[in-house]
């Protein structure tokens, strides 16, 4: 008898399971997939792109959108998130956010100061990517879409993600950041999107207008601990990948060493795999950064009068490509040391890791310290494939 | 007080209820992350603390050994006196009491933050209390038949998750090491963690009921050690995927990296954790309201069964207060020096005059 109760009880519990307080209907959340916070006015202006769940592909015949956007402000970002409820019909919904795009007037302002709600939240996702729009407001950028994703996030999410081959640009995500924005001897760097006029190729009439700006993530952003101060371009956002060692693909051009011809031509090899070792040493007082660059790669192409099918000849592509490489980080090191003087490369953490003791007592001028230091740049490549030719096509190969 | 036959346990069961007990706390708060050092040495704070645990409890583990057939508040009786004993199971009434409402009340915290934030404190609460009750009442030997199918599934999460998280891992955020923190702040560090150590008045409260007495040494070194094990393998990578000032930022350190876990486009991974640390948690609790009412029980002379529904009253009501008007976790204040008092008085101080009693009337008790 007592079981059978037992059981009725626990019959009329399932009852209970079917949600409570904290029931989240579908039909009644804005499940957004990227954010864009602003500045204006001294008040916190937040764009939010939604997924309009109506539009599917007959919907769109009828003019929905497969995403719809919503803006609010408020004196701080939760301000902005309320005040969004009072003009958009369903609760922004954040777990499935992948990118947060800050202003860059917002950037400038300061980050960290502004963006605790994003930690704070349970609903925020630390895995979202960060991105700083470039001369712009994150909302000019966040209606962009030349792509065929047909959601304008997963648009831009896409062009993070390749990243992977092309390294001229940066994924950061929130975490990632934060974690940077806490360690003395790094300031953080993040992605950067800027909204470029594009060429209308397709001028068939019937077609209807297509899109006249293309989104562009190439370059970074640089950061006086949590204040935008600058941009890098994209060769000084490749070679900042190769200082802190995230390159995962991409293509290294260099001139090709032959000696009849001109210099103009160039060649070029993919990435198959990266090493970069930073390091520091102290020499008669001296403070001397070095880093060690070991790259796998295989030919991408040959343009030039050379037989790479020679050991000797692959050799001089190896060290040719060696020398690009140690330029391009060279030149990007001079820039930051003359032009923002602060060390986004890392190496204050090598230092501390390697000399703790020292650390302690140029802690606080080490940005100082870093844009006087010397450099001593080592690149190692190392070229295992040639892809399905040898010589170059312009070539006749003679034995 | 209650019927040590039919509720015998094993050595298994007794050892991975106070391993799971003690992790615990390492999963749901991490509080060595924010202890001295608080640098990146943590972890060898917390891995020296085994050592310090070890010394701290010899006086208890010792009367445990001489009286294995009583159980702790039986054998502050039998050396102090029943006036002066029953004072002192009151003390131990009250900090498994105290214990088991700070156990709830981070429970009821995470909940409402990472699952339910709607929903009422007094909902979670009561269906916590409701759950833990029915648990308790059925006994020590269910307890722990009831660990001994959920430690392994908590101790295997924990460990898949570990694996799933490792492309976040940065080793260098485990650099330097020893530098910046001295011995002796690792030692101040160690000696922190290890006077927190509660599970062992379980431990001394379950002696009489093991099978084999013999066990409760082995018992003992086992389940520090392995549950120290266990919680450093949840701080260094924490501390490699978010770094130790980030991880001394949040409440959840653990439940924040397993957000981060991503495998292609799969996320989410942070509902396993919250699976395994729901079941975790209401064995702990469970467990503890199992000792609470044990301790009443032994105070009153009266079987354990009858407080078992008056005490979850009394938790539900002071959780509820408690957790309507602060955070235990946000603002560890006052809270952590309470704990921090009333796990030395009745760890390290009670034990110690108790033993000190027992050397002087030695003969008279054998």
């Amino acid at each position: 008898m007592k079981k059978i109760i037992f059981l009725n009880i626990l019959l009329i519990l399932i009852l209970f399971l079917t949600g409570c307080w904290d029931s989240k209907e579908l039909n009644k959340l804005g499940i957004s997939l990227i954010m864009g916070y602003d500045v204006e006015n001294g008040k916190v202006l937040l764009t939010v792109g939604f997924i309009n769940p109506a539009s599917t592909q007959e919907g769109d015949m009828e003019g929905n959108l497969s995403v719809k956007y919503a803006q609010g402000t408020g004196n701080t970002i939760l301000e902005a998130f309320r005040d969004i409820t009072l003009k958009f019909d369903r609760r922004v919904f954040a777990s499935h956010n992948k990118v947060i795009i800050f202003g860059e007037d917002f950037a400038k302002q300061g980050l960290v100061g502004h963006i605790d709600e994003l930690m704070r939240d349970r609903e925020q996702r630390e895995t979202s990517y960060i991105l700083i729009a470039k001369g712009a407001k994150a909302y000019d950028i966040m209606g962009v879409n030349p792509g065929l994703e047909q959601i304008p996030a997963n648009y831009v999410l896409e062009l993070i993600k390749n990243t992977n081959s092309n390294p001229k640009a940066m994924s950061v995500n929130f975490i990632e950041y934060i974690k940077h924005y806490y360690h003395n001897g790094h300031h953080p760097m993040t992605g950067i999107v800027e909204k470029r006029e594009k060429e209308i190729i397709n001028k068939s009439p019937d077609i209807g207008p297509t899109s006249e700006y293309e989104l562009s993530i190439i370059g970074s952003a640089v950061f006086d601990r949590d204040k935008l101060v600058g941009y890098l371009n994209g060769n000084d956002t490749k070679a900042l990948n190769f200082f802190l060692d995230k390159i995962k693909g991409g293509v290294i051009t260099f001139h090709t060493p032959v000696s009849e011809s001109s210099s103009d031509e160039l060649s070029s090899v993919y990435i198959i795999k990266n090493k970069t070792k930073n390091d520091i040493e102290i020499l008669d007082g001296r403070i001397i950064l070095k880093t060690k660059v070991k790259l796998t790669s295989s030919m991408g192409e040959v343009i030039g009068n050379i037989d790479i099918s020679k050991e000797e000849n692959i050799k001089k592509m190896e060290e040719a490509c060696s020398k690009a490489i140690e330029e391009a980080l060279e030149a990007a090191v001079k820039k930051v040391q003359k032009e923002y003087k602060l060390d986004i490369f890392g190496f204050g953490i090598v230092f501390h890791r390697k000399y703790p003791s020292q650390w302690k007592n140029i802690e606080s001028n080490w940005d100082e310290i870093f844009s006087e230091a010397e450099f001593q740049i080592e690149v190692d490549t190392n070229i295992i494939r040639t892809g399905l030719i040898n010589t170059p096509i312009n070539r006749i190969k003679v034995e | 007080m209650e019927n040590t036959k039919i509720n015998k346990v094993s050595y298994n069961q007794v050892l991975l209820l106070i391993v799971l007990y003690r992790i615990m706390v390492g999963l749901t708060y991490m509080p060595a992350v924010n202890t001295t050092p608080a640098n990146q040495d943590v972890w060898i704070a917390t891995l020296l603390s085994i050592f310090y645990t070890i010394l701290f409890n010899l006086p208890i583990i010792y009367l445990s050994n001489k009286f294995n057939k009583l159980n702790l508040l039986e054998i502050t009786e039998k050396i102090m006196g029943k006036f002066l004993g029953k004072i002192i199971g009151v003390i131990y009434f009250i900090t498994f009491l105290f214990s088991n409402i700070i156990f709830v009340g981070t429970l009821v915290e995470i909940l409402n933050t990472a699952l339910f934030p709607v929903t009422p404190t007094w909902f979670t609460t009561l269906i916590i209390m409701l759950t833990c009750a029915y648990i308790s009442s059925r006994g020590l030997r269910n307890i722990g038949r009831l660990g001994e199918i959920i430690v392994p599934i908590v101790i295997f999460t924990i460990f898949l998750i570990i694996i799933l998280g490792y492309k976040n891992y940065n080793i260098k955020e485990l650099l330097p090491v020893f530098s910046d923190s001295t011995f002796g702040q690792i030692n101040l560090g160690a000696i922190n963690t290890s006077m927190k150590f509660f599970d062992i008045l379980v431990l001394v409260m379950i002696t009489p009921n093991l099978e084999n007495k013999k066990d409760l040494n082995r018992i003992f070194v086992k389940s520090i050690v392995y549950s120290i094990l266990i919680v450093v393998g949840c701080i260094i990578p924490t501390q490699m995927t978010v770094g130790i000032e980030l991880a001394k930022h949040m409440n959840f350190p653990f439940l924040t990296f397993t957000r981060m876990i991503q495998i292609g486009e799969i996320q989410g991974f942070d509902l396993l954790y919250m699976i395994c640390w729901i079941m975790g948690n209401t064995t702990k609790i469970s467990g503890y309201l199992y000792f609470t009412t044990i301790t009443l029980g032994e105070i009153a002379n009266k079987k354990n069964q009858i407080f078992i529904i008056p005490i979850s009253i009394i938790m539900f009501v002071l959780v509820t207060i408690l957790k309507d008007s602060r955070s235990i976790l946000g603002v560890p204040q006052p809270a952590n020096t309470v704990i921090s008092v009333v796990s030395i008085t009745s760890i390290i101080v009670i034990p110690s005059v108790m033993l000190i009693v027992y050397f002087f009337r030695k003969k008279r008790l054998n």
